[in-house]
Order: C-alpha cells, then structure tokens, then sequence
C-alpha cells in the first residue's frame, strides 16, 4: 500500500484535461487578476510585435528619404511602446505573482482543512513528511504552472500568431516558406524538453540516494569504524556518486544539443527570409526595411515556442502531484458526523459562543441533544479490521460505567490500543456498536464525545510554545491559576518552576526541550486542565523513572476519580489501583478481574507481573534506590 | 565577498586541478562559438547592404566586412548566388552550435567531476573524523554541507565560470569586431549597458535579505503544518481542530505575503531593466538611423548591431545576479572548508605521543611490547586485557569539578574470560569500552592488549579485534543479509546462517518474505528493536574477534531468547574473551566474574556466586527474586 501511494512524480504521458481544468477551477475565484492577466499577455505579445515593425518603417524611412527624414515620429512612437511594455512587464508579473501566491495560499488552507477532519485511518498509511510535502512544494507548484504556466501559454500563442500574421501580410508567399520551419521546430522543442525533464528527474532520484547515503554515513560513523568498514562504505559511495555524475553530465548534454539545433532552425528561418527577400528587395519587391523585418520576425519564433514547450512538459510532471492534491481535496471523512445529528446540533446550536470553545456543557445537554453526562461505555460484540479480513478485535464486550478505572495488560499488538482508539472514536467498529448512555455513538456529536476525553499518550506529543501555552491547550479559556493549579496537582509545578523563565519557557520543537518525563508531567496537567469525563492513558508512565512516577502517582490518582479511566499500563503501581485489570490477546478478553483475583489465578497476568515486578525493581536498585522501598 | 576573495579564488584554482585543462578546451569552444555566432548577423549585413542594397563596396571597408565578403566570392557573386547568404547564415549557426555544444559538454564534465571528487572526499572525511568531531556536530547540518553547498559550487562551476568567461570573451571578440564595424556606434551601443550591469548587482545584493525573509516563513510555515501532523493525536484528543486551523491561517498568509512582496520587487526589476535594455535597442536604432541619413552608416551595419544588442541583452541582465551568486558560493566554499580542514582520526594523536613521552620518563619497569603501529605484522590478539589507573573526561561534558567519566579505574580480563560490568548509569561502563574501541583516547593510565599498549596500535587493526554489540544497534539500509556480512565480507553463506541461529535471528529472517534478502530500513522493513540487537549480535559472532563486547545488548531480548543466545555464546567461549554490560541478573549470572564500577571506579569484584554474598549492587539485584515471592504472599493477605 505505501509503496504505491509514496510513488513520486511518474512522468505521464498524456495531459489530463480534466484534472487541469479541477485544478484551474481554484484559479477561477481569483477572476479580478486572471482576467487582466490573460489580456496583458495579448497586449505584450502585441507589443512584442510591434517592435520589429518600427524598426522597418524608421529604415525605409531613412532609406527613402535619406537626409530628409523625420525621424521624430519614430523616437516618439518607440519609446512609447517600451514604456507600454515595461508597464505590461509590470503588470504581468504582478498579476501572475498574486494568481499563483493567493491561489497556493487557498489551496493549501482547503487541504490542511481537510487533513483536521480526516479519520486516522487516513493517516497510518501517509508519513507525516510525505504530507507535508502535498502541502507545501506540490500547492505551490500547481499555483505557479497555473498562474506564470496560462500566462505562457496565452502569450506564445498570442505572440507567434501575430508574428505569423505580420509576415503573412507583409508577403504571404515568403512568409509561408519561413512558417514552414515552425512544425519542426515545435516537434523539436517539445521532444528535447521531456527528455531533459526525464534525466533531470533521474538526477533528483540519485540526488535523494547520495543525501540518504550522507545521513546514513553520519549516523552510523560509530558503527562504521568498529567494523573497519571506512573504504567499503567508501567504495558503495563512490558507486552512487558515479551514477548522479553521469545522469548530470547526461542532463547537461541534452541540453546542449538542444539549444544549437534550435538555434540553427530559427537561423534556416532567418536565411530563408534573407534569401526570398533578398531576391525581392533587389528587384525592388521589398523595402529594405521589410526585408530586415522579416529576418527578424523570422528569428524570434524560438523564444514563444521553448516556452510553451516547457510549460506543456512541466504539467504533464505535475501530474502526478496535481492529482494528489485534488485527491486529498476529494477525500471525505469516513468519520463525521452523520446528518441527523448535525441537524439537531443546528437547532440546538447557542449562537454566540463557537461550539469549539464549549468544554463545559452551559446545559444538562450536550449541543447534540443528548444527555452532556456520560454514564456508561459499552462495547456490544464489537470486531474492528485495519485491514480488510484481519480482525484486532473480535465479538469484543465490555461495560464500563461513571468512576470505574479499567488498566489494560497484555502484549503488543493484542488490540489495546485498538480498544481505546474505538472509545475515543479515532476509528468506528467494523461491526456491533459502541454505546454511550446506552446510545449509539454514532448518533452523537463527534466533536462533543471528543471535547469530553483527556488524553495522556506513551509518546508525549507537545507543541512549539511555552510551557504555559502547552498546559493551556486542554482548555483554550483556562486562567493561569487553573494553568498553575493543574500543574500542582500533577506535581508538574516544581520542575516548571526551576525553569529559566518558568510557565513562560518555551518547549522547543515537539516539547524536545524538556525530559521525557518532564514532557509527560505537562501532557497530565494538559489533560487534567480539559476536565474531560473520560480519560485515557496510554502506556502514558512508561518513560518515568521511579522517583517521577512516585511523583505524579498522586495527580493520577486525582484526575482518575470520579471518571470513566481506560489505562494502557507497564507501571504496577497504576495497574494495581484499576477497577478491573483486562488481560488482552489476540483481540480478546484472556482474564479480567482485580489484581488480587488475576495474582491467584496463576495465569498470563501473574507471568506479566512477575516480569515486570523483576524490572521495575532492577531498574530501581541501578538508580541507587533503597531496595525495600515499593 | 571583497574580504575573502584572493582565498576564494586560489581555492576554486584549487578545486578545478585536473580538469584545468578541460575548462581551456570549454573556454576554446566557447571562444569559437561566439565568433560563429557573431558571424551570423555580418553575413545579413553584407548581404543587405552590397548584394541587395547594390552598396559600392568602398575602400575604408572594415577588415571583418571586407574577409566576409571574400569569402562569399564578392559581391557581384552574392548577388547572383544570394542562396549563399542563407547557407552561410545556417553553417556559422550550425557551427557556432558545435562549439557551443563541445562547451557545454566540457563544462558539465569538468564541473560535474569537481562535484562528484568533492562528495566523494568529502564523505571519506566524515568516516575518518574521530567520534569526538561527530558527538558535536549536527547529521542535518553536515548533510545540508555535503548536498547543497557542494551544488551551489557545482553551479557556480557550470554556469557562473562559463558566464565570465562569456563576459570576458565579449569584451575580447564582440567588442573588437563592433569596433571595426563602427566605432561610433559602439560607444552609442554601450552607453545603457554599464548602468544596467550595476543597476542588477546592486538590486539582486539587496533583495538577498527578502529572499531570506521568504526562505524563513516557508520553514515556520512547514514547522506549523509538521507540528501539526505530528500532533494530530493530541489535536484530535482535545478536538482542536478550529484553533489549529486559526494557527495555520497565520504563517500561510505571512507565506504568501512575502512571497508576493518579493515578486512586486522582481516586478519593478525586471520591469526597470526591461526598459533600459528596449531603451538601449532604441537608442541604437534611432541614433544608426541618423546616421543612415547622414551617409555615415549603413542598413546592413545598423542590422548587425541591433542583432548583437540582441544577444548580448539578456547575458548582461543576468550578469548581475551572476556577480551575487559568486558571493553565495564563497559563503558555501568557506562552509566545505570547514569540513575538509578538521582533522582525521591518526592511529597516534598529539595528545597520546605526549602521554608517551611522560610515561617513558616514569616508566614501571614492565616495557611494554611496542608494536610499530604499521599493523602488518600484527596478528589476531589472544584477547587478555589490562586495564591501569584509567582517567578520561569527556571534551564536550562540563567538566564538574575535575570529574571525569573514567577516574583511574583498572582491572584485568583473562584471554577467554567472560568478565560482566555492572554499575549505575554514569558510572563509566560505556565510557570504557569507547576507550577499548579507541573510538576516544585516554587522557591517562593505561590500557594494555596481550600487553600491547593500545594507544600505539592502528585503531583500525583494534577495532578489527573487537566485535560490538551496542543497546541500540545501527543497522544500513541493506539486506539482512548484507547487514550480517558487514562483520566479515567474503563469509560463505552457510556461516551467515550458522551467526543468525546462534544469535536467534534466523528463524524471524526466515519467515519475512524474502528471506535474508529483505531490505531494512527506510525502503524496507522495520526491526523491533530486539530484533534489532540479535541482527547486531550475530554480526558480531560472523566477525569471529578476539574479544566480544556486549553493550546491554539483550535488554529488549526476552527471558527465554536471552538464555538461548548466551548458551550459543557460551558454546563458543575460550574463542573470545567476553565484556557484558547488563542489568538483568539472568545475564550477569553467566559470567565468570563480575566487576562493579561507580563513578568510574571500581568498586566490587568477584564471581557471581561470591558477590551474591557480599553486600553491594549486585546482592541487592540479586535479592529482589527473594523479595518477589514475599511481595506476592503479602500483597495477596492484604488483599
């Protein structure tokens, strides 16, 4: 599967009108510049043109009249057109510049939109580089070909008609010999672009080896020489960097061709104007200045047609990119919220606050109209697949009501997560129901079940900002005492405290500024500020050490009571005060009472808790903990 | 760019060695290409003006028109045969297409070869940098070095060398030849051209800053959608997707707004220089057209300039930007050289000849076995290890109150012993086996190898001795195959197998689809990591060393597979001597003795059987088995 989505930038070989003309359609609401833009390109090919035509009069002129001519009209009318077509420079580039900027802006906010509401799902089969990639180069690369690409397009078009016109009516029949060197030149133009784009694509594809080689190399610099592997490694290198040298000088060679041979056609084009002109001037058939006219007309094909030429490549490498992006836009949630409740959440909707900031219900009911209080979660027969045919879980009940905490043990992979992904409704059952109040979630409002959750996850994820600002992200309208407060609770207060600016220090990237544990002593008092009615812990204390774990032992312990508590734990000390302790394997349920029940049972959980007794207290004895202490 | 220039120009000298010749061949070609491409234009000239125009061809005629004319046969020829002059104009195309065909070739393979010999050195120096270079530098900046910084000169080497030598060469032909045709109108020519080429230089040098802006609101525009991927967990967790959406409006907008800001500047540049350059093409027009009347010029000639305006216009705009990006390639020449100048690892550094000198004068007595350290003559090591008062602090670590990693620590290993190191984190153990590996040097003591002192030994025949096992093993992007074969190339097969058995590897090899050609890594699977230790581990058996170091490397290896591979070990013990760094007690339990190290000392030694009596870290792990059944008879009564 990822191999085939993660497939970049396949060449194709026809232009798929239907997907430029999606892709065009975002350029459409920007109809104030295009619509300008599209007649500043006519009106600069015109301009274009008209030069060589001043420059015929102004020597027939001087021609014919010798010491006599006034020359006046001809400074005037040329620096007139050189003013105009300076200012249409500046317009076009400013018009496209706004076309391509706003419309990659528009682009790129529709799909980072749609990324906030698509299921996990979505998600486990892209990298987040990958991602990140649609979003940034491929938005900017769709704007710029429709923007600086349609201003191309319309004035090639627009110049090498008129240059054909203003042969044509200056004479028809020379002019048809010139315009004959067209065709091939456009064949030409257009074959050496795509071999040119191919080779420069394989460039980029050694580029991106001989950058992962680097990092590989750095990486692993220690392993490297404690296997003497120094001039091997350096071998393979030179291998690739072999391989980029040879697609470069490849590149570099076509395109060194491909000039000369254009060159020389537009040249053909040039003599064939000399020649037939030259025949006529000297017969007095052609002035002087026409002649000169037309061998430079003749020669200023190369220019529009390389153009185009390059512009109708580059969309066909776009392709690809273009339709990803348009696909990422055509994607729709699988999770949502169905129409019935978003019907009732419209009538019951308060208007004056935005139904994201509501954390508490201002009523009894929920904006869905159900109940705001969750009583009870139940799991009916419920079997969840990621992938078709491959259950996690199977036929899986459960119950759990208000206040009871339920630890989850069991192996990798055995589907605890799954279960809380389910409750949390990052992914719905493939089959049976998942109740709340004994309603089907389904039929509740996803953003309002997912106001109500607080999450502490093994990884703890937090965002570039201060500390302050992280704790805040549980509740946006939160004051800094309640900020301050739930840290206390979760003995967060101190460490924050000693830092340099305390609550006002910032995280760094990814929180990568703090401990793990500190990051996960501010991911519990995040979760604790969002008063959520049911928390979920994932694997969420098993990068504390003991002395933390022992620290925040408490806070746990205070943001458990009184809510529904699913826990994903290694910890004893956080398995041991459960409810109920659920051994999960292969999707279900193996044993399920309290500790003391399962420790009698002399089954798999006495196995984990043995094992991980052993390691909990080797881990601590290397510490330097006393060993008697629990 | 005026302060390094002369070093920036010797280096490029430098870089350019062997392919010096190559770049005067480009540079011949292009010299060739330029005089057929200005030849094009004089054969419309003297078409113009003697065979169409009927010109009396007269005596102050200017050497280029008068040798052209020859060559056409005259002009009374031309005019019969006026086919010649559209043949001429196609052939000195043509021609000039040759040449400049055979530059573009020399340059890309001359600038091309200087790039790969640069990638090239430049990666065999990062392998040969000591660790101590590598714990201070940063993988994504010394990868930005090697790829971009070296494409920059790459460019600079194809485009920009070969645009100077362009300017030079149109200071050198163009400029004699417009000469020669009119020297009037030369001067009207490049009145424009100067004030265009500072007018560039000037603007591009101070857009650089707006470039800048642009590049750093893409990047926090690309943090802000990262962080938000990445995050998408949490954002979901606390449903803060309109808050996220008001985060990202934000940095987009600024994206675009400068981006636009930046193109409204390229807009008034192009549009400005678009006008002097038509300004200067009428210039010449009308001027050239004053002087046809006046009888001082010809058609022909004027044509001939208008057609050299046109192609030397567009060089001369770019020339400009030309000149700033000889300042961004000095700035990524300078970053190279940073590189290139640390020096490489040396089988005997300043720091350990000094230490020699002060040994020799305090001598022990036992000489120590020296070998030269030309390594030929070494053979395999029997593997006893001496260890004397061993001190060594770490360059980078703030160096609290004199303490260091190592604080003369010694002890002894047996060839064929298995010695196990236990001790808190910090306490040295890592430390140690870096020393062994002589990844670091010590600053003083002694380490002795069957009494060789190992800091005059070839840190490549040491570290050939010595097979590895690291906590958290790197494994290449390779087969597992080849991953396994990197401890020993020319292994057959079957000793392959026989290393992943014996490391409990080859029954989960086996089961992966293709085998021990599956590829690992970023294009391929990814390992558990104690999947990953065994893959290491049997590595380590392949290589078949002298002395065998397990740095905790069974620690995400279960129980039961753990017994396994130090039965498998074990089987081959008395072929190596064996270091385990090890938490677990099954692990430890193994060994034939057992050290304990605190703060780089040591402090406990013994079997496992005797430090189990003794009080001290090894009792106290020893007893929490004791304690697990106590724990489980009170905490069921409680309950």
């Amino acid at each position: 599967m990822p191999s085939q989505i993660l497939h970049e930038d396949e060449f194709q070989a026809r232009l798929d009108a239907g997907l430029w003309w999606k892709v065009f359609q975002h350029a459409l609401r920007l109809k104030r510049f295009l619509i300008p833009l599209a007649f500043t390109a006519m009106g600069i090919a015109a301009l274009d043109a008209s030069f060589a035509q001043v420059t015929r009069w102004t020597i027939d002129a001087v021609v014919q009249r010798g010491a006599h001519a006034d020359l006046r009209p001809y400074i005037g009318l040329y620096f007139l057109l050189t003013v105009l077509l300076s200012l249409g420079v500046w317009v076009f580039i400013e018009l496209a510049g706004n076309i391509s900027n706003h419309m990659s802006h528009d682009i790129r906010r529709l799909c980072f939109d749609r990324l906030q509401d698509l299921e996990f799902a979505f998600y486990d089969h892209r990298p987040v580089g990958w991602l990140i990639t649609r979003l940034t180069s491929d938005c900017d690369r769709l704007a710029r070909i429709i923007a600086w690409g349609s201003l191309d397009l319309v004035w090639g078009t627009c110049f090498v008609i008129m240059i054909a016109a203003s042969l044509l009516l200056m004479n028809w029949r020379l002019a048809l010999i010139v315009l004959a060197v067209l065709p091939p030149l456009a064949v030409v133009s257009k074959f050496f672009q795509r071999m040119m784009l191919l080779s420069h694509r394989e460039i980029r594809k050694f580029n991106s080896q001989i950058t992962a080689a680097y990092h590989e190399s750095i990486q692993g610099v220690r392993t490297t020489k404690t296997l003497v592997r120094e001039a091997d490694n350096l071998g393979e290198f030179q291998q690739r960097s072999a391989q980029m040298f040879a697609a470069s000088v490849k590149n570099a060679r076509q395109s060194a061709v491909y000039f000369p041979v254009v060159m020389t056609l537009g040249s053909l084009a040039a003599g064939l104007a000399l020649w037939g002109g030259g025949h006529l001037s000297i017969v007095g058939g052609m002035t002087l200045g026409t002649l000169v006219a037309f061998i430079n007309f003749a020669g200023q094909f190369f220019n529009p047609i390389n153009q185009m030429a390059r512009i109708l490549t580059e969309m066909q490498a776009a392709q690809a990119a273009g339709e990803r992006v348009m696909g990422l836009l055509a994607t729709e949630p699988k999770i949502r919220d169905s129409e019935a409740v978003r019907q009732r959440m419209f009538a019951a909707k308060t208007p004056t606050i935005p139904v994201s900031e509501i954390r508490f219900p201002v009523s009894d009911l929920a904006p869905d109209g159900h109940p705001a209080n969750i009583d009870s979660i139940e799991f009916r027969r419920v079997t969840f697949a990621y992938e078709e045919g491959s259950p996690v879980l199977r036929d899986f009940n459960l119950t759990v009501r208000a206040g009871q905490t339920i630890a989850l043990v069991g192996q990798s992979g055995g589907g605890k997560s799954t279960i809380v992904s389910l409750v949390c409704r990052f992914y719905e059952p493939t089959q049976g129901e998942l109740l709340i109040n004994g309603v089907d979630y389904r039929q509740r409002s996803l953003h309002w079940l997912q106001s109500q959750l607080g999450i502490v996850l093994q990884t703890p994820h937090l965002f570039k900002g201060t500390v302050r600002e992280n704790i805040r992200y549980g509740r946006l309208d939160a004051t800094d005492v309640e900020v301050e407060e739930a840290a206390r609770l979760v003995n967060a207060h101190e460490f924050i405290l000693q830092m340099e600016h305390g609550y006002d220090t910032p995280v760094g990237e990814g929180g990568n500024r703090l401990s793990t544990g500190q990051k996960q002593l501010v991911s519990f008092a995040r979760a604790l500020l969002a008063r959520p009615q049911v928390f979920v812990m994932d694997e969420a204390t098993s990068s504390i050490d003991t002395e933390t774990e022992q620290a925040i032992q408490a806070g746990i312990e205070r943001i458990l009571a009184g809510r529904i508590s699913f826990v994903i734990a290694h910890r004893l000390s956080t398995i041991r005060r459960a409810d109920r302790i659920l051994v999960i394997n292969r999707g279900l349920i193996e044993e399920s009472g309290t500790h003391e029940e399962l420790l009698r049972r002399h089954g798999h959980y006495h196995e984990l808790y043995t094992s991980q007794f052993r390691r909990e207290r080797e881990a601590a004895v290397l510490e330097g903990e006393p060993a008697h202490r629990l | 760019m005026a302060s390094h220039g002369p070093l920036f120009f010797r280096t490029v000298w430098q870089l350019m060695r062997g392919q010096r010749r190559r770049y005067g061949a480009a540079i011949a070609a292009l010299l060739l290409a330029t005089v057929f491409n200005y030849l094009v234009p004089l054969v419309g000239a003297v078409t113009i003006d003697y065979a169409v125009a009927g010109k009396v061809v007269a005596a102050d005629l200017g050497r280029p028109l008068r040798a052209l004319l020859t060559v056409l046969g005259g002009a009374e020829n031309l005019r019969g045969h006026l086919w010649l002059a559209p043949l001429a104009m196609v052939v000195f195309t043509a021609l000039s297409g040759v040449f400049a065909y055979l530059k573009g070739r020399h340059a890309a393979i001359a600038s091309d070869d200087i790039a790969r010999r640069l990638k090239n050195d430049l990666y065999d120096h990062l392998n040969h940098l000591p660790a101590a270079y590598h714990d201070r530098a940063e993988t994504g900046d010394l990868v930005q070095r090697c790829t971009s910084d070296v494409e920059t000169l790459r460019q600079f080497l194809a485009v920009q060398v070969m645009e100077l030598a362009n300017a030079a060469l149109l200071a050198v032909v163009a400029l004699p030849l417009m000469l020669a045709l009119s020297p009037r109108m030369t001067a009207v020519s490049f009145a424009l051209i100067g004030p265009l080429v500072i007018y560039g230089y000037v603007y591009f040098g101070q857009v650089k800053h707006i470039f800048k802006g642009v590049d750093e609101a893409e990047s926090a525009l690309t943090a802000v959608i990262q962080e938000n991927l990445t995050g998408i967990r949490v954002v979901r967790a606390f449903a803060r997707q309109d808050y996220e959406r008001r985060k990202f409006a934000g940095p987009n907008a600024t994206y675009r707004d400068r981006s636009l800001r930046l193109l409204r500047l390229m807009a008034w540049y192009w549009s400005l220089s678009d006008l002097a350059a038509l300004s200067q093409l009428g210039l010449t027009l009308l001027v050239g057209a004053h002087w046809i009347t006046t009888g001082d010029l010809s058609v022909g000639v004027l044509f001939a300039f208008l057609a050299y305006l046109g192609t030397m216009l567009w060089p001369v705009r770019q020339m400009g930007r030309i000149l700033t990006e000889v300042g961004k390639t000095a700035v990524a020449l300078k970053r190279l050289r940073e590189i290139l100048e640390q020096p490489r690892e040396a089988d005997i550094t300043a720091a350990t000849a000094a230490m020699e000198k002060e040994k020799t004068k305090t001598e022990e007595g036992i000489e120590a076995r020296a070998p030269a350290a030309s390594g030929a003559a070494l053979s395999r090591l029997a593997g006893a290890i001496t260890v004397r008062d061993l001190h060594f602090a770490h360059v980078t670590a703030p160096a609290t109150a004199g303490r260091g990693a190592l604080n003369g620590l010694s002890f002894d290993v047996a060839a064929g012993e298995t010695l196990a190191i236990l001790g808190p984190s910090g306490s040295g153990k890592s430390t140690l086996i870096h020393l062994l590996l002589r990844l670091y040097d010590y600053s003083a003591g002694s380490i002795r190898l069957d009494g060789m002192e190992l800091s005059r030994l070839p840190r490549q025949w040491v570290r050939r001795q010595i097979g590895t096992v690291m906590q958290e093993p790197f494994l290449f992007s390779k087969t597992l195959r080849d991953n396994i074969r990197l401890g020993r190339g020319d292994a057959p097969e079957h000793e392959v197998e026989e290393a992943a058995r014996a490391a409990c590897i080859h029954d989960t090899i086996v089961g992966f689809e293709e085998g021990y050609d599956t590829l690992i890594g970023e294009r391929g699977i990814t390992l558990s990591g104690g999947q990953r230790q065994r893959v290491a581990i049997a590595r380590a058996i392949l290589k078949n060393p002298a002395i065998l170091i397990l740095d905790d490397a069974l620690s995400a290896v279960d129980s039961e597979t753990e017994a396994l591979i130090i039965d498998a070990l074990k089987t081959r013990r008395g072929q190596a001597t064996t270091l385990v760094i090890a938490h677990r007690l099954s692990t430890l339990a193994h060994a034939d003795r057992v050290i304990v190290l605190d703060h780089g000392r040591l402090i406990q030694t013994g079997s496992p059987a005797e430090l189990s009596h003794g009080e001290g870290l090894y009792r106290r792990l020893w007893q929490i088995q004791t304690s697990l059944a106590a724990e489980f008879s009170q905490g069921l009564t409680a309950g």
